[in-house]
This record gives structure tokens, sequence and C-alpha cells, in this order.
């Protein structure tokens, strides 16, 4: 008979493992927060800095040199098939987490979007407007239900989140459906080519904005920080229907306006 | 004893206090309402003109730009003086740290925040260019702004199309201008001001520390 865990692919035992490390990282940051705080929804920021150094470091010795590559090197044809295999691999959560939050629609059309372009393993976008599907994640599920954001973490490797922004990337690594079918050693391959694959395209995408910000800002931490706290915000309001309002800067600027009469 | 009934069968000593104070407050609203009305769509309309003047400046410049570095400077450095709110961009990108800066270290911090935006712009130059924009609608935004808000979109198709918002001071009287720039839900301006607030935080409150960090990334540029 066989054993419980063998139902596990070796994809999601490394999944666990580094949710295990991520976990980690938490109990970590579970120090007492530090007086060097600058912003309230950070309080470990001296050892958030320290992280973010890190993963600089760890950008410049290789992200950056690969993504740069990728750019230049990597036919438009190739990019684009790379690309669309890791949106397609994306679709089973983003079905998950738009059924909890009753967006049923966007459910139908990522499994619709799934199955179609499933006979192109996601490598030929055979469906009409791949942007129609709104990629959703548990974290958002989490602000569906009103869990509250906690506090802004820099993890290692995996860069800013917040706590619960950070608990729906383990429970979507850890329920990924994709994790859990069988397959024989090119496709185990292939999926643990995924996520250092994943990480080079995003740095790819946005390699003239994460470079402005390393390179050009006074203080590339802070900066990122805040980018990170605005592009969140969207990307949950939007879920709720608000699709241009920044309700932190329409705020700020309500407050800033009343201090100066 | 005659009991005198107004229309709707209500006996005036209820109508008179609680109903009398009610309609007079309809009328003025009726009132004030289409006044309002009126001053929000002229608010809407300079904040429109506004960004449509600042793209055609742009379009008329980017169709006959050879990537001379001197042109563009020069051109940029009038499009912000023209276009742009710098005074107000400078009060709000620092909170209240403005209040306490002298008045030396204000004049120094507009010199450098104006000059850090024109080189962001002139560095990232090309990427303007095959670029068109399209406004989709404006919202004001309390009393003092509109949002203009649009999409960018690559000519030959290669980039996907990105939001844009413009935040465009609307007063009364004078130029309206713009405070602020949204792209993709995130604001340039705020951004600005929380990397600008943890520095002068990290520094114990001091405002000069903030000049020093940004003129000290300019040099390295």
């Amino acid at each position: 008979m066989p054993c419980p865990q063998r139902q596990f692919t070796s994809t999601s035992i490394k999944a666990l493992l580094g949710n295990g490390l991520l976990c980690l990282f938490l109990v970590a940051c579970s120090a007492p927060p530090d007086s060097a705080q600058t912003d309230s929804r950070d309080p470990y920021e001296s050892t958030n800095r320290q992280v973010f150094r890190f993963n600089m470091a760890v950008d410049s010795a290789a992200v950056e040199p690969v993504a740069n590559a990728y750019r230049h090197s990597m036919p438009e044809a190739g990019k684009t098939a790379i690309e669309n295999h890791l949106d397609w691999t994306g679709l089973p959560a983003t079905t998950m987490n738009s059924v909890l939050q009753g967006r049923f629609e966007n459910a139908g059309l990522s499994v619709l979007h799934f199955a179609i372009n499933g006979l192109t393993l996601g490598l030929a976008e055979l469906t009409e407007d791949p942007r129609e599907v709104k990629p959703q994640d548990f974290g958002q599920t989490l602000a569906a239900y009103d869990v509250p954001q906690g506090d802004y973490l820099m993890v290692p490797l995996f860069g800013p989140n917040t706590s619960r922004s950070l608990t729906g990337r383990v429970v979507d690594a850890v329920t990924n459906p994709l994790s859990l079918v069988k397959a024989g050693g090119t496709a185990t391959a292939v999926r643990s080519l995924q996520p250092p694959a994943r990480v080079v395209v995003v740095r790819a995408r946005q390699f003239e904005a994460i470079n402005d910000v390393k390179y050009n800002a006074a203080d590339p931490y802070a900066r990122t920080r805040s980018l990170y706290f605005q592009g969140r915000a969207g990307r949950i309001n939007a879920r709720v229907g608000q699709p241009t309002a920044n309700r932190t800067s329409d705020d700020l600027f309500e407050s800033f306006f009343e201090a100066e009469k | 004893m005659n009991r005198v009934f107004t229309p709707v069968g209500m006996p005036t000593a209820v109508f008179s206090p609680v109903l009398r104070a009610v309609s007079l407050m309809i009328m003025l609203m009726m009132l004030a309402w289409p006044a309002s009305m009126v001053r929000a769509d002229a608010r809407i309309d300079a904040a429109n003109a506004v960004i449509s003047a600042m793209v055609s400046d742009m379009d008329s410049y980017l169709a006959t730009d050879a990537g001379d570095a001197s042109a563009r400077l020069t051109t940029v450095t009038r499009m912000l003086d023209t276009y742009f709110d710098l005074p107000t961009i400078a009060r709000f990108s620092v909170g209240p740290y403005w209040r306490a800066a002298s008045s030396e270290e204000r004049q120094t911090y507009n010199e450098t925040l104006r000059l850090a935006m024109i080189g962001t712009v002139v560095n990232n130059f090309d990427q303007l260019k095959g670029l068109t924009f399209t406004p989709t609608d404006s919202v004001p935004k309390g009393d003092n702004m509109v949002l203009v808000r649009g999409h960018f979109s690559d000519k030959s198709g290669q980039r996907s199309p990105v939001m844009v918002g413009w935040r465009v001071i609307t007063p009364d009287e004078g130029t309206a201008k713009v405070l602020d720039v949204e792209i993709e839900n995130i604001s340039m301006l705020v951004t600005q001001q929380q990397e600008n607030l943890a520095i002068i935080r990290q520094n114990k409150g001091r405002f000069g520390a903030l000049i020093e960090a940004m003129k000290a990334k300019q040099t390295t540029k």
C-alpha cells in the first residue's frame, strides 16, 4: 500500500520546503519591532532593509544579467511562448481564488483559457484576449474577506510582501493543482524550472522600471515599499470593481489640501 | 377649536418647525446644485485643456526630435515649468517636514527636486517615442483637483497599453496645472513623498539630509 506522502510530487515537496524557509523567516521577523522605523506598516524595517540589500546583491549577481540576456538574446517567439506558459500555469490558482471571491465569470474564463491553451501546455495563446482573465491570488481572496494586510515583510529572494500576501503565496503554492499531478522526469524538470523562469521573465518585463528604482532612487528600499503598497492596493481595489481609484492617494491629497487651508 | 391643516393634512404645529427647515434646505440645495455642477464642469474642462495642450506640445516636439540631448533638456524644462505646479509638488513631497524646513532649505530643495524631475524625464525620453495618449474620462477629486484618466498605447503594438491618470489642480482663479501622474494606479508623487519621508526619518527628522541624499544621487548619474 503506498505511503500517503507519495501522493505528493517532488515539486510540491520543494514548494513545502520553500514555504518552510519562509516560515522560518517569519519567525525571525517576530522579534520585537525596531526603533528605526520610517513607516507604520513596516515594524521590522531594520531586518527588512538587510534582506533588501541581500536581494539586490542577488539581483546584481544573477537575476539582472540573466534577465538582460533574456531580453536581448531570446527570439520574440520564444519569449512569447515562455510567458504564455507561465501565465497558463497560474490559471488554476486564479480559478480557485475567483470562486472563493465569488467572481464566477473570471473563474469560468480562466477554466476556459486553461482548457483551450492546455492543448499546447500554454505555450501558444489560442484564446482571443488573454487579458480578459484577471489573475487572482489567495492574498486577494483574504483581502476580499477583510483579513488585515498585516506587516510589511521583505522576503529573501521573493521580495516585498505583507504577511497577508505572503500567506497567500504559500497557500497558492501548496494548493496549485498542477504541482499535485504526477508526471514523468521531463515534466518535473520543466516544473522545477518554472519559479526561476518566472523571476527572470518578471525582471525582464520590468527591466527599466526596476533599474530606475535600484540605481536612481535616493532610497531604493523606501521607494520599493511605496510602489509595492500602491500596486497591491490597486490590484485589490480592482477586485471590488474600482478600476482606477487610488484611494491612498485620494486620502493623502485630501489631507494635504486640508492642512494647507 | 379650528385647526388649520396643510395641503398634506398635517397639523401646522408639526409642519412648522421640522418640515419648514427641511423645505428650506431642499430649496437651498436646489439653488446651489446647478452652480456646483457648472463649477465642476468648468474645472473638468480646464483640466482636460491643460492635459491636451501638454500632450500636443510633447507630440509636436517628438515629431522633430533628433535625439539631441540639450534640445531635449530645454524642452522638458520648459514643459515642466509650464504645465506642472512645481511649488505644490515640492510641498507635498515632503509632507509635514516642509514646515520644519528653513526658507533656505526650501529653496534649495525646490531646485534640487526640479532638477531631479527634469533628469528623470530626460533619461527616459526614448520611452516616450511612439506612444499615443487616449483620454478616457475626467473625475473631480475634492474641491481642488480633477483626475484626467486615459491610456498610453504603443503605435507599433510592441508594448502593452499603460493606464495613466493626471491629477490636475484646478484653482478658482489662475491656471490649472498638473500635480501628479499615476501610472497603473501608482502615484509618482506619493511614491516620492514616501521615499522622502523615509530618508528624513532615518536621519532623525533632519530636512537637510534629504537634500544631501538627492544631490548625491544626481552627481553619481
